[in-house]
């Protein structure tokens, strides 16, 4: 039965360590870990620069709406500054054109001003009454709503404006009636040589219907406001009334502008502004268009839009992919690793039995020189029996006896040795001298040493403490090295072992023989599992990959050096507590 | 008179008791032998007798056996030479056979079987080497 995979275990691996007898064969500790930093890592590669382009579109296509709004404020302002200042210039002209082309005495009079009161109104509207006024402030003639004739405006400031500049416009403001006006007045000279002047008063609807004109959007507030900030025509940001703006009065300038300010309460506008002129009169009206950074509903907002959708969904995709992707290749690399894991394991098994094997093949050369005594010794014996002419004496016997039992006794002494020796691969974690195991190892390459000529050299340091490792693994180590340094020498070849304390927490030891060296190229690779420059049949290429895992299993650090045809040095360090050390 | 019959039969071995037991039981068996236990002694003895076979150990001080059976094959190459060791591997044996050594024998060794061999080399008027390893 096929067992069915639940969706998660396609994005959660399936094991995150390995047991604790495995750990040393793997290549991570922790899957879980690396699992992390395969996602965080591929995440990012991918998602920081989608991002940065996201960000930088995002920018792009604000600065480019935020021109955009900027532009359309200039091109609002400066339309509606126009018109306003038309409207306000028509008016000024028209009372021009009356105190040039009617008499003073026509002007004092209020049938006359009556005429021309309706003229004004259907040509242009807006105007509300009209009045003259003398020089000394006292209003001759009035038309209109309110009975002004005879009200003096001597000490008013707009009178005496008017009288210095020959022209006035004023800013909105209730005076005696208590209605919102403007005051429109232009000083001319009468027959007699006083002067005289013509005041319009103007109702301020239609101003605001000219202003609001322009006012297309729901988002645009267009509205005047004086010299002062104070609102004159009715904002839908900062209400109708005689309010002051809630941002800095702009500098004069005689162009519009636009440009994106934050208000004191700190919100953010586009603000296009013109200073408004009445053909070549000054006025006090600022035009004033704010936009609200509201969505454009434009193919700006259309493209951050579409540019949000695909990053969210490309987010979505990157992590789903990375997400499975990380998961696969750490399922596969742990199953990777498992494999090679329990290859090595055998593996190891393997070399540990083959360097018995080994060891034993070198030492049944000299079981069997004993064997081949006693068997000559006993032949001889028989010879003596059946062959001799008289039956032998005891002293012959014994002395022949004697040389078998010295012969079994030879044997017994080299198998105790194997035995022993073979025994140390079982032994866990112990207190011994390495010196000692060291010179358990040589016992058996002795006799080769002494068959190939070859000399060993043995050099402990007096100071050499008593460590506590893996026995086992530690004699294991040094027959490798010893068996590969006798491999690699020819006859005749030397080889030294050298021991010391090193640091107040290690010892070192090195193996240094006169073979044939490591080119440059390989030394790099001695210890990659199945490396070797043997023949197919001559070795596993297992031998010092497994020196260097016992090594690291010794919590030692193996380092080696060579040089073609002079010969090659492993310096081996071991810590003196291996549990001491674990802790740390 | 009868010693002019006797055939005379070098035995190069280091290990000495074996040597000279050896020795011994092939003297009860009609055989001349020298000892010596290295392999320089045993070429200096080379030119002194008359040797039918010598018995040759491989692992020796000095001259291995291989340098010797070399040397012996340079000097008398018809006389043969019965390679007789502790550890013969197949290895060893073929560089021995390559040299154009006899046999190729494992101690310890079957007294009776080494008779017969010297006898087979001994009765023959060849001195063929014979193929492959005899077990003892």
């Amino acid at each position: 039965m096929i067992k069915k995979r639940s969706t998660l275990s396609f994005f959660i691996p399936r094991r995150w360590s390995p047991r604790q007898e495995m750990k040393s064969y793997f290549t991570f500790r922790n899957y879980r870990r690396v699992w992390l930093i395969l996602i965080v890592s591929l995440a990012l590669t991918c998602l920081v620069p989608l991002s940065i382009i996201t960000v930088t579109h995002q920018r792009i296509v604000d600065r480019a709406m935020n021109v955009e709004r900027i532009l359309r404020a200039e091109r609002v302002t400066s339309n509606a500054r126009r018109s306003v200042g038309n409207f306000l210039a028509e008016r000024m002209d028209a009372l021009r054109f009356i105190v040039n082309e009617v008499d003073y005495e026509k002007l004092s009079r209020n049938d006359q001003l009556e005429n021309l009161l309706k003229n004004l109104t259907v040509g242009f509207g807006g105007i509300s009454d009209l009045g003259v006024i003398k020089e000394d402030g006292t209003q001759v003639a009035y038309v209109g709503q309110f009975n002004l004739k005879g009200k003096n405006y001597h000490n008013e400031p707009w009178f005496k404006q008017c009288m210095a500049s020959g022209q006035y416009i004023s800013d909105v403001f209730k005076g005696f009636r208590g209605v919102p006006h403007i005051i429109l007045s232009v000083k001319a000279k009468s027959p007699s040589g006083d002067f005289f002047i013509l005041r319009a008063t103007l109702d301020t609807a239609k101003l605001i219907q000219t202003v609001r004109s322009y006012q297309i959007s729901d988002y645009a507030d267009l509205f005047l406001i004086n010299h002062d900030g104070i609102i004159q025509t009715p904002s839908t940001t900062y209400g109708d009334g005689q309010q002051k703006i809630l941002f800095n009065v702009p500098a004069y300038s005689a162009r519009t502008h636009a440009f994106e300010i934050r208000d004191l309460k700190g919100r953010p506008f586009v603000l296009g502004y013109a200073y408004i002129l009445a053909g070549e009169t000054k006025t006090p009206f600022i035009l004033i268009d704010l936009k609200q950074n509201a969505p454009m509903g434009t193919i700006w907002d259309q493209s951050k839009i579409k540019a949000m959708r695909i990053f969210y969904v490309s987010v979505f995709v990157i992590l789903l992919i990375v997400f499975l992707s990380s998961t696969y290749m750490i399922n596969r690399l742990y199953m990777s690793d498992s494999i090679k894991a329990h290859t090595l394991k055998a593996a190891e098994h393997k070399s540990q039995l083959a360097s018995i094997g080994q060891l034993a093949a070198g030492v049944a050369h000299e079981i069997n020189n004993p064997l081949a005594v006693i068997n000559e010794e006993a032949g001889y014996m028989m010879d003596l029996i059946s062959m001799g002419d008289s039956p032998p004496d005891n002293a012959e016997l014994t002395e022949h006896m004697q040389s078998i039992l010295d012969s079994v006794e030879r044997c017994g002494t080299i198998t105790r040795q194997l035995l022993f020796f073979a025994r140390q691969f079982d032994v866990k974690i112990m207190s011994f001298h390495p010196a000692d195991i060291i010179s358990d190892v040589l016992k058996f390459f002795k006799k080769e040493a002494e068959y190939r000529n070859i000399t060993l050299t043995v050099d402990v340091s007096p100071r050499t403490p008593v460590i506590v490792s893996d026995k086992g693994k530690f004699q294991q180590v040094f027959v490798n090295l010893i068996n590969n340094a006798f491999q690699a020498m020819e006859d005749s070849g030397k080889l030294d072992i050298e021991m010391s304390p090193m640091d107040p927490d290690f010892v070192c030891v090195t193996v240094r023989d006169t073979g044939c060296g490591i080119p440059d190229e390989n030394l790099s690779k001695i210890f990659d599992p199945f490396f070797t420059t043997k023949g197919e049949h001559e070795g596993t290429g297992l031998g010092l990959s497994i020196t260097y895992g016992l090594m690291q299993k010794l919590k030692g650090k193996i380092d080696v050096k060579s040089k073609v045809g002079t010969g090659t040095t492993f310096k081996l360090i071991f810590p003196l507590n291996i549990e001491g050390e674990s802790k740390s | 008179m009868c010693s002019i019959t006797k055939p005379y039969v070098l035995i190069i071995d280091d290990e000495k008791r074996f040597a000279t037991m050896l020795s011994k039981r092939l003297s009860l068996r009609g055989y001349l032998c020298e000892v010596v236990y290295d392999g320089e002694s045993g070429l200096e003895m080379l030119p002194r007798h008359p040797y039918k076979v010598v018995v040759l150990d491989l692992r020796l001080p000095g001259l291995s056996g291989e340098e010797v059976l070399e040397r012996i094959k340079i000097e008398q190459p018809d006389l043969p030479v019965i390679i007789l060791t502790g550890h013969g591997n197949e290895k060893e044996r073929q560089v021995c056979m390559g040299l154009k050594a006899h046999s190729f024998l494992n101690k310890p060794v079957d007294l009776s079987a080494l008779v017969t061999l010297f006898e087979t080399i001994i009765g023959s008027e060849s001195t063929q080497p014979t193929e492959g390893m005899i077990e003892s």
